[in-house]
C-alpha cells in the first residue's frame, strides 16, 4: 500500500491500525509509519484513499433515515 | 521578627484567643476570590511573601 | 477557553441557528456568566488533565499528619480526627459573585487526592505529568514521602492482601472489569429522608447520638454478658460521628467568618456586602441546624456533599434536588416572595456550577472511561411522592431551565417520567434535549419502582423515593433502602464472555488463561455448545467480580471506615455501626454490564453463518479472529452485513438477547450480596467502550481489536440499526425491564432539524409515549448535528461549549478523545 501523503510503500499491516470508520464498511483508519499521517484505507482493495483530518472523516452517514439525515442536520 | 498579628491580612478570631485567619485576595487565570487560612497571631511572618504591615 | 459569541447576533438569530451555547451566554445573568466561566474544569481531556489543574497536596498532607498522630485509635475515630483536622485547617475561599460556598480542595484549581485509597493510584499521581504544584521538585518530594508512608496500608492494599490470589491477578489484569473494592472509591447513597424530610441539622443528629450513647453506656456498666461486648466498638463509632459532625459545623462557620470579614473590611459594593452577610448568616445556620429557606437548603446539601467527598472519593452524586429543596423554593418564591424567580434561578444555576467544579484525582483507566467528567453526577428529577402522586414542582422546572443557562456537563439529570407528568414539565425536559445537553435521560418511573420491588424487595413507599445511585441504578433514600457503598468493581467487561467462549477461556490480548476451559470452539457441533460455553464464562466472570466486591464491602468498616457518612444515616445513628456494615441494609447491588450487545450480535452471527447457513466453519472463523480479521475483509463484511443485528426487530437475534439476559438473571439470583440480596445486571457503558477497545479481541460481530465497542447498554451497534427508531424500540421492548435486569441503557440520536419547533416537541412526546408503552426503562438522546460535531472537531475553540451524551453521562465534545468523538458521530441519527 502506498501512503497518499509521503508515498511510503509497505504492506497494509505495517500501517498502524487505529480503528474503523464504521463497522459495516471496508474503510479503516491507519497511520503511515513514515509520515504519521492518518489515512482512510479501503481494506478490500488494500489501498490508501485519502488523508483524514479531524472533522473530515468519512463516517457519520445515517443508516436510519437515509435522505433526511444523510449528513444529519 | 514580624508576626502574623502585624499583617494587614490577619483577622483575629473573637472567640479563640491567639488564633486568627489570614485573609487574602487572589486572582488566578480564571477567577478572583478571597482565601482564608488559620494562623496564630504570634506566627513568624518574616519569611512570608504576602506580608503587608498594618 | 470560552470563545466569545458574535456580539451582533440576536438571541433569535442564534436560536434559529441552534447555537444554543451562545444563546445561553446571552440569556443568563452576569453572575451566572461569571461563575460558569470561572470554573476550573477538572474532567480530563480525553485522558489528560487540563493545563493549570494541580494536585491538592494541602489536604493530603493535613489528613496524613493527623492520621499518623492518632495511630493507636480505632479506624473510625482515627479517620474522624484526620477529617476534622482537614476541615479545620485547609485553605478555604469565596469566589467573587458567588452565593454558595464550599469546595473539597484547598484552591479552585486543585483536584483532591484520596491518599489513603490505593497505592496504585498514588503511584499514578506521582507519575502524572503537569499536575504538581510549583515548585514541582518540592511537590514531587512531598508526594513521594506521602506515598512511602501509605504504601501497603491503603484501603485497597488491605483488601488485595486477603483476596484469593487467582481472583486478584485476574481482576487486576484490567481485562474483565474495573474499579476498586473499597468505599474509598465508591458510590454512596445518602439517607435524604433522614436529613431533609426529617428536617435535621447536625446538632439534631448529635443530640440523637448522645441519647444513644447514654443508653449504651448504661449497659456497659450493667450486668456482664456477651450482649454488651460489641457496645464498646459502637461507642467509639458514635464518638467518631459526633467528632466529624462538629468539625463540619466549625468548617461552615469558617466560611461565615470569611464572608463577614470580607463584608466588613473589604467589600465596597453595598449589594455584594449584603450578599456576603447573607452567606455568613447561611453558614452560621447550616449544617448546624435545619435549613429555613432555599439558599440554606442548597448550601446544606452542598456541605454534605463536600464533607462526604473529604472522607472518600465518591464517584457519583445520588441526589433528588427538586424533591428535597422544592418546599423551600415554594416558600421563598411563591408564599413569602422573598426571592424572585430570577434570583432563585441564579441560586439553582450556581448550585449546579458548585457541583461541576468538584473533581478528584483519578487513575488513567477511570479518566479514559469517564472522559471529560470527574464522576457520574446524575441528579434525579421528577417522579412521584410516596403516595404515588406527581412529585414535580416549580423547582423541577427551575432546574431544567437553569441547566440550559449554565450548560454544565456534570451534573446531568435523569428524569423520572410517569403518566401524570404535566405537559409544561415535559416540555422543559424536551427543551434541554433540544438544546443539545444530552440530558435529562428519561426513566420510566412506574416500571423502575416495580423493578426495585422485584429485585431487592423494597416496599412500595420506599421504592418511590429512588434516585440514581450512579448513572443508572435506582436506589431509595431511606433508612433501610439507601445503599451506602456500591463499588465500580462489579463492572464487567462483558464482551469477554463471548471472546472466552470462543477461545476456551484463554485471553489472547493479555496472554493468560482467564475463564474456565469450556472446550475448543473449533470442535463445537452446534450453536447450543457455544451458548453453553458462553453461559459458563458469564457465570465465572460475574461471580469473580461479585466475590471481590462482597469481600471489599464486608471488610470495609475494618479497612476504611465512614464516620461522616455514618453520621448522615439513621441506621448508623441508631445502631452505632459503620454505615457500610450490611446490617440493616436491604441490599441494592447490581453488576454494571459494559460491552454487552457485542455478545448478542456475535452469537447471532456465528449461529447464522456457521451453524445455520454453514457458509463458514468454526476453524475459519477462529483463524480470522486470531488474525484480527486482517486478510479476511470480505468474510468480516459478511459477518457484519449478512447476519442479523440487535435493534432491527428481528426475532432471530432478539431471541438470543433474551436467552442471554435470562441466563444472567438466573445467575443474578444465585449470587448474593452481603445483605443476602440479588445481583441483577445493568447494561451500560460510560465511555468504557473506548477504554476497552484495545483490550477486547476481534469478535464475530465484525469488530477488530482496536475498534470502539458499541456505545452501550442495549443500544444497537452504531450504524447497525437500519430499520428506524420503531424497530429499535420494538427490539428493546421484548426485554422484560423488570425481571431481566436492573435497568437497560438506550442511546438514541435524533435530528435537530426534524425536531425543531412545536411539531418537533409533539413528535418527541409521541415517541416517549411509545417508549413507555413498550415498557422500556431508559432512553437518552443526542440532538446535535453531524455538521456541528465535525465543525467542532475542526475548530474546537469555537465550539468549546458543545455538549454530547456519551453514555450514562454528558461531556463537552471537545473534552473527549478523537476516537470517542468519532464513535458518537457514527451513531445512527433516527428520524421519528
Amino acid at each position: 500500500m502506498k501512503c497518499t501523503e509521503c508515498s511510503h510503500e509497505a504492506g497494509v499491516s505495517s500501517f498502524r491500525y487505529l480503528y474503523n470508520a464504521r463497522i459495516d464498511a471496508p474503510i479503516t483508519l491507519r497511520q503511515c509509519p513514515q509520515c504519521q499521517a492518518w489515512l482512510a484505507v479501503d481494506e478490500m482493495a488494500g489501498e490508501a484513499r485519502q488523508r483524514v483530518d479531524a472533522g473530515e472523516a468519512p463516517w457519520g452517514k445515517s443508516a436510519g433515515i437515509e435522505g433526511l439525515a444523510e449528513d444529519a442536520r | 521578627m514580624s508576626t502574623c498579628a502585624e499583617c494587614r491580612s490577619f483577622f483575629l478570631r473573637e472567640d479563640e484567643p491567639g488564633q486568627g485567619d489570614c485573609v487574602r485576595r487572589v486572582v488566578d487565570p480564571r477567577q478572583a476570590f478571597y482565601q482564608s487560612k488559620p494562623v496564630r497571631e504570634d506566627n513568624d511572618a518574616s519569611g512570608c511573601e504576602s506580608f503587608q504591615k498594618k | 477557553m470560552v470563545a466569545e459569541p458574535a456580539q451582533d447576533q440576536s438571541v433569535q438569530e442564534l436560536e434559529d441557528k441552534q447555537e444554543w451555547w451562545w444563546v445561553a451566554e446571552k440569556k443568563r445573568s452576569k453572575r451566572l456568566d461569571y461563575l460558569r466561566k470561572s470554573v476550573w474544569k477538572k474532567g480530563a481531556l480525553g485522558g489528560n488533565y487540563a493545563p493549570g489543574i494541580k494536585l491538592d497536596l494541602e489536604c493530603a498532607t493535613l489528613f496524613t499528619d493527623m492520621w499518623k498522630f492518632w495511630k493507636y485509635d480505632p479506624i473510625m475515630m482515627r479517620r474522624a480526627k484526620a477529617i476534622a483536622h482537614v476541615l479545620d485547617n485547609k485553605t478555604i475561599f469565596i469566589t467573587d459573585h458567588s452565593q454558595l460556598v464550599g469546595y473539597f480542595g484547598s484552591l479552585p484549581n486543585t483536584i483532591m487526592w484520596r491518599v489513603d485509597g490505593a497505592s496504585m493510584v498514588n503511584e499514578e499521581a506521582y507519575n502524572e505529568p503537569g499536575i504538581m504544584p510549583e515548585p514541582e521538585n518540592e511537590s514531587l518530594q512531598k508526594v513521594a514521602e506521602l506515598n512511602d508512608y501509605w504504601a501497603g496500608q491503603t484501603a485497597v492494599d488491605k483488601v488485595a492482601r486477603i483476596l484469593d490470589p487467582e481472583d486478584a491477578v485476574k481482576f487486576l489484569s484490567g481485562a474483565i472489569g474495573w474499579g476498586a473494592p473499597s468505599s474509598a472509591y465508591g458510590y454512596s447513597g445518602k439517607d435524604y429522608e433522614y436529613l431533609f424530610a426529617g428536617r435535621r441539622g447536625f446538632e439534631d443528629i448529635i443530640e440523637e447520638i448522645n441519647a444513644a450513647v447514654e443508653n449504651a453506656e448504661d449497659k456497659t456498666v450493667g450486668v456482664p454478658g456477651p450482649e454488651i461486648l460489641d457496645i464498646y466498638d459502637r461507642l467509639q463509632n458514635w464518638d467518631a460521628m459526633i467528632l466529624v459532625l462538629e468539625a463540619g459545623i466549625r468548617h461552615a462557620r469558617r466560611y461565615a467568618r470569611l464572608a463577614r470579614t470580607m463584608a466588613e473590611n473589604m467589600e465596597t459594593d453595598e449589594k455584594r456586602r449584603e450578599e456576603l452577610l447573607k452567606i455568613a448568616e447561611t453558614c452560621e445556620r447550616v449544617p448546624a441546624r435545619a435549613p429555613r429557606n432555599l439558599q440554606e437548603s442548597l448550601q446544606y446539601d452542598h456541605f454534605i456533599q463536600i464533607f462526604a467527598r473529604t472522607e472518600a472519593h465518591e464517584g457519583a452524586w445520588p441526589a433528588r434536588p427538586d424533591y428535597y429543596h422544592g418546599p423551600y423554593y415554594d416558600k421563598d418564591v411563591n408564599v413569602d416572595k422573598t426571592l424572585t424567580k430570577e434570583e432563585a434561578l441564579d441560586l439553582v444555576g450556581e448550585f449546579m456550577i458548585r457541583a461541576y467544579e468538584v473533581g478528584g484525582f483519578a487513575p488513567r483507566w477511570a479518566r479514559e472511561g469517564l472522559q471529560g467528567i470527574t464522576g457520574t453526577w446524575v441528579w434525579t428529577l421528577g417522579g412521584v411522592n410516596k403516595d404515588g402522586s406527581d412529585a414535580c414542582n416549580d423547582l423541577t422546572v427551575a432546574f431544567l431551565q437553569a441547566a440550559r443557562l449554565v450548560r454544565v456537563s456534570n451534573p446531568t439529570f435523569g428524569f423520572r417520567w410517569h403518566p401524570k407528568v404535566k405537559d409544561e414539565v415535559l416540555r422543559e425536559c424536551f427543551e434541554c434535549i433540544r438544546h443539545g445537553l444530552g440530558y435529562p435521560s428519561m426513566r420510566n418511573d412506574p416500571l423502575l419502582i416495580q423493578n426495585a420491588m422485584h429485585w431487592h424487595g423494597h416496599p412500595l413507599e420506599e421504592a418511590r423515593t429512588w434516585v440514581h445511585q450512579a448513572c443508572m441504578s435506582p436506589c431509595p433514600t431511606t433508612k433501610h433502602g439507601v445503599q451506602p457503598m456500591r463499588m465500580a468493581s462489579a463492572t464487567a467487561n462483558c464482551a469477554k464472555m463471548v471472546e472466552y467462549a470462543l477461545h476456551n477461556g484463554y485471553d489472547h490480548v493479555v496472554g493468560m488463561q482467564m475463564g474456565p476451559e469450556t472446550g475448543d470452539a473449533a470442535k463445537f457441533h452446534d450453536f447450543e455448545e457455544l451458548f453453553q460455553a458462553w453461559v459458563k464464562q458469564m457465570e465465572w466472570l460475574t461471580s469473580l467480580l461479585v466475590r471481590t466486591v462482597n469481600l471489599g464491602r464486608y471488610k470495609d468498616p475494618e479497612f476504611f471506615g465512614r464516620p461522616f457518612l455514618s453520621g448522615m444515616s439513621e441506621r448508623s445513628v441508631e445502631s452505632g455501626l459503620d454505615v457500610v456494615s450490611p446490617v440493616g441494609d436491604r441490599g441494592n447491588c447490581w453488576v454494571t454490564a459494559f460491552t454487552w450487545v457485542e455478545n448478542i450480535d456475535s452469537l447471532a452471527a456465528v449461529k447464522k453463518l456457521v451453524f445455520d447457513d454453514k457458509k463458514y466453519t468454526m476453524e475459519q472463523l477462529l483463524s480470522a479472529l486470531k488474525a484480527n480479521w486482517d486478510g479476511y475483509e470480505e468474510m468480516r463484511l459478511d459477518f457484519v452485513n449478512n447476519a442479523p443485528k440487535w435493534g432491527n426487530d428481528d426475532d432471530y437475534v432478539d431471541d438470543i438477547m433474551l436467552r442471554c439476559l435470562r441466563e444472567t438473571a438466573r445467575h443474578s439470583r444465585v449470587m448474593k450480596c452481603p445483605s443476602g440480596n440479588s445481583w441483577p445486571i445493568l447494561p451500560e457503558n460510560v465511555s468504557g467502550n473506548i477504554h476497552y477497545a484495545s483490550i477486547v479481541g476481534a469478535l464475530p460481530n465484525g469488530r477488530r481489536c482496536g475498534d470502539a465497542l458499541y456505545d452501550g447498554g442495549i443500544s444497537p451497534g452504531p450504524g447497525l440499526d437500519k430499520k428506524g427508531p420503531s424497530a429499535v424500540l420494538k427490539s428493546c421492548g421484548k426485554i422484560d425491564h423488570v425481571s431481566d435486569g436492573r435497568a437497560f441503557l438506550l442511546n438514541q440520536r435524533l435530528s435537530p432539524t426534524q425536531l425543531a419547533g412545536e411539531k418537533g416537541y409533539q413528535l418527541w412526546k409521541a415517541y416517549i409515549r411509545t417508549w413507555a408503552d413498550l415498557g422500556l426503562d431508559h432512553v437518552q438522546f443526542n440532538m446535535v448535528s453531524d455538521e456541528t460535531l465535525r465543525a467542532a472537531q475542526k475548530d474546537p475553540e469555537k465550539y468549546s461549549e458543545v455538549i454530547v451524551r456519551v453514555a450514562g453521562y454528558s461531556a463537552h465534545f471537545v473534552d473527549i478523545s478523537r476516537k470517542t468523538q468519532d464513535n458518537i458521530i457514527q451513531r445512527t441519527v433516527q428520524g421519528i
